[in-house]
């Protein structure tokens, strides 16, 4: 019976995702490891680096078992699959924020918004809930420019410092979610591959909380 | 390497639609041989075939389907301004015939279809738009040996069908929802953990227990969600420790199920799966689902829901499953195991030797050996058979005798 095939998610989580195989013990990881080859076997399981949108859509259609892919792309991937564990790292918020002279920054809302943001799906929910005349304008990088531009009234965007934000004369209005890395699974793979998936997932939590008592002291 | 200017010409613009498929000649057919195959096995249990209309009046469509899935509708307006759609599933159309025709029975009623079904998908998401579903739905019989032999039906339907090495994960739609009845959670705190449970995100359910005083037994059931799965022995240790009513009248009914799956020999394939089900609005009892290794979707689902025949009429218990079968058909090729059409033998002949050679594809194709015949002549004056070798004089009369003796060999000898 063939290992998994994971999916790992290139860019400022890659490193993250080596640290937490390596610390559950699953595999060694590094990730230099990818630098040559997009595909990685090790220790009978098969390690492909994909673009992190492209995550659950690997996992989603079976051509891999599992993923680790950050909250923020599965709220906009409109695809399905189990999301197994919190592996707790990769932390970042998901925030609304306008410039410092807007009246949002004083709590006062006005009747309509236009709202610049990487994350539609995500801002259609947020603002689903509050009787707002929004208008979203879907951009794919540097949405910070858009209140500077006029482009936009406000941005919703990610973030993990507040140091891009501040640096371009935005501040904070509300909290719209938080995210961190996730196990996800294929919905078949859960069931057929049930064993590696459940040590896997179960390996994978134990190290997330291992690798948080760890930070916290 | 042969550059993309070897390829043929295409269409361009006059392309296909986004998610749906031009099925050739070889996977058109093995496609229609693996319907016919999974049809065959259904009316050999006795269910009798019947054909819906792939567009329903809206009301009815979504009667099926669930809110979520309304959108995914493909949906238009007749000529008198009454809203239409082109079927998502089919059981609801058997449901509302069996409710508005053959409501007085005779009950237990067994039926089964095959027919395409149309869902929006987003563009490029390499989903089907179209596909092709064959079902079955036993109407007015409560027992659980009723659930059992659809299980079994599936099970065999996919094993006639070549879809080998399949695996089939038998829950219980009211076991998650009674759990977290009798572990004391308000309505709103269930419709949270429920809600999470069909978005199959396992974090959200455990992020809100807790904070809640659910019990210890019950808790642990919930947050071992995905590991809630085996054979018989899952179900005491799920029992352990839990009081409520609801979750052990639905495990109950799990054991007397798997007693009968026993009985129908298929348990070597079956795992009892606690955490099987999502539409818990849907389903009211017993539920399945068929994976494989091969694909990374089911490739069939089922279970009771006694609910929605009243929807269309008097209230009627139901249980039943369909078959993906594109999905099937995807599984059985990426084991190379599709049947490929049968060979075609080619008769060619020779100036006036035509009616022989017509005469011998007539009698070739009346036992059955498929064969085409040359529309031109060639020269001198015979006839041959493509792929045998054999060649008769233009009298039909060959060393052997006569040309029936030939058909015979061609006929034993034919692929």
């Amino acid at each position: 019976m063939r290992g998994l095939r994971i999916a790992l998610p290139a860019g400022t989580l890659l490193e993250g995702a080596c640290d937490i195989l390596a610390t559950a013990g699953v595999v060694q990881l590094h990730q230099s490891c990818f630098d040559r080859e997009l595909s990685v076997a090790e220790a009978g399981s098969v390690y492909v680096k994909v673009r992190p949108t492209d995550v659950p859509v690997y996992v989603e259609m079976g051509a891999c078992d599992c993923g680790i892919v950050g909250k923020d792309v599965l709220w906009e991937s409109g695809r399905e699959c189990y999301e197994l564990a919190d592996l707790r790292f990769g932390l970042c918020r998901l925030v609304l924020a306008a410039p410092r002279d807007s009246p949002l920054v004083n709590g006062v809302w006005p009747e309509s918004l236009r709202v610049a943001t990487k994350y539609p799906e995500a801002a259609r929910r947020f603002f689903a809930a509050r009787s707002l005349n929004v208008v979203l304008i879907r951009l794919h990088g540097s949405v910070e420019l858009a209140p500077a531009t006029g482009l936009a009234d406000c941005v919703l965007d990610i973030t993990a410092t507040g140091r891009t934000m501040a640096a371009n004369g935005l501040v904070e209005v509300a909290e719209a979610g938080v995210s961190t890395a996730r196990l996800i699974a294929n919905q078949a793979a859960l069931k057929t591959r049930n064993e590696l998936v459940g040590s896997l997932a179960a390996s994978l939590r134990r190290a997330a909380a291992a690798q948080r008592s760890q930070g916290a002291a | 390497m042969r550059g993309v200017d070897a390829l043929p010409a295409g269409a361009g613009a006059r392309g296909r639609a986004d998610g749906f498929t031009d099925w050739l000649v070889g996977a058109a057919a093995s496609r229609r041989l693996l319907t016919d195959r999974f049809v065959e096995t259904f009316e050999s249990w006795g269910y009798g075939f019947i054909v819906t209309p792939l567009i329903e009046p809206l009301d009815t469509v979504a009667a099926g389907v669930g809110v979520a899935q309304q959108s995914e509708l493909f949906r238009f307006m007749d000529s008198d301004g009454a809203l239409l759609a082109l079927v998502g599933e089919r059981t609801v159309s058997v449901a509302r015939v069996v409710a508005t025709q053959l409501h007085s029975g005779p009950f237990p009623l067994r039926l089964c279809y095959a027919g395409p079904v149309l869902r929006h998908q987003p563009p490029n998401a390499g989903r089907r738009r179209e596909s092709l579903q064959a079902g079955c739905e036993l109407l007015g019989a409560t027992g659980l040996e009723a659930d059992a032999e659809c299980i079994a039906l599936a099970a065999a339907a996919l094993e006639h069908g070549g879809v080998h090495d399949v695996q089939v994960d038998v829950g219980h739609a009211d076991f998650i929802p009674g759990l977290l009845e009798s572990a004391g959670l308000d309505g709103a705190a269930r419709d949270v953990v429920l809600a999470a449970l069909a978005r199959r995100d396992l974090v959200s359910v455990e992020a809100s227990l807790e904070g809640t005083d659910v019990a210890d037994a019950e808790r642990r059931l919930l947050l071992a969600f995905p590991t809630l799965r085996g054979g018989r022995e899952i179900l005491d240790t799920a029992a352990s420790g839990l009081r409520g009513e609801r979750p052990l009248r639905a495990l109950r009914e799990l054991a007397r199920l798997w007693e009968l799956l026993e009985a129908h020999a298929i348990t070597d394939r079956v795992h009892l799966d606690l955490g099987a089900v999502r539409d818990w609005d849907y389903y009211t009892g017993p539920t399945f689902e068929v994976f494989s290794e091969d694909s990374g979707f089911p490739l069939g689902s089922g279970g009771r829901y006694d609910r929605l025949l009243g929807r269309f009429g008097d209230a009627l218990p139901a249980t039943g499953f369909v078959l993906h079968v594109d999905r099937c058909h995807d599984s059985v090729g990426r084991r190379g195991g599709i049947a490929s059409a049968p060979a075609v033998l080619r008769v060619s002949w020779e100036a006036d030797a035509e009616s022989t050679a017509l005469n011998l594809a007539r009698r070739l194709r009346a036992r059955g050996v498929a064969c085409t015949c040359d529309l031109t002549a060639g020269a001198g004056g015979e006839v041959s058979v493509s792929a045998t070798g054999a060649r008769w004089p233009r009298d039909g009369r060959d060393e052997t005798g006569s040309i029936d003796a030939a058909v015979d060999a061609l006929s034993r000898s034919a692929p």
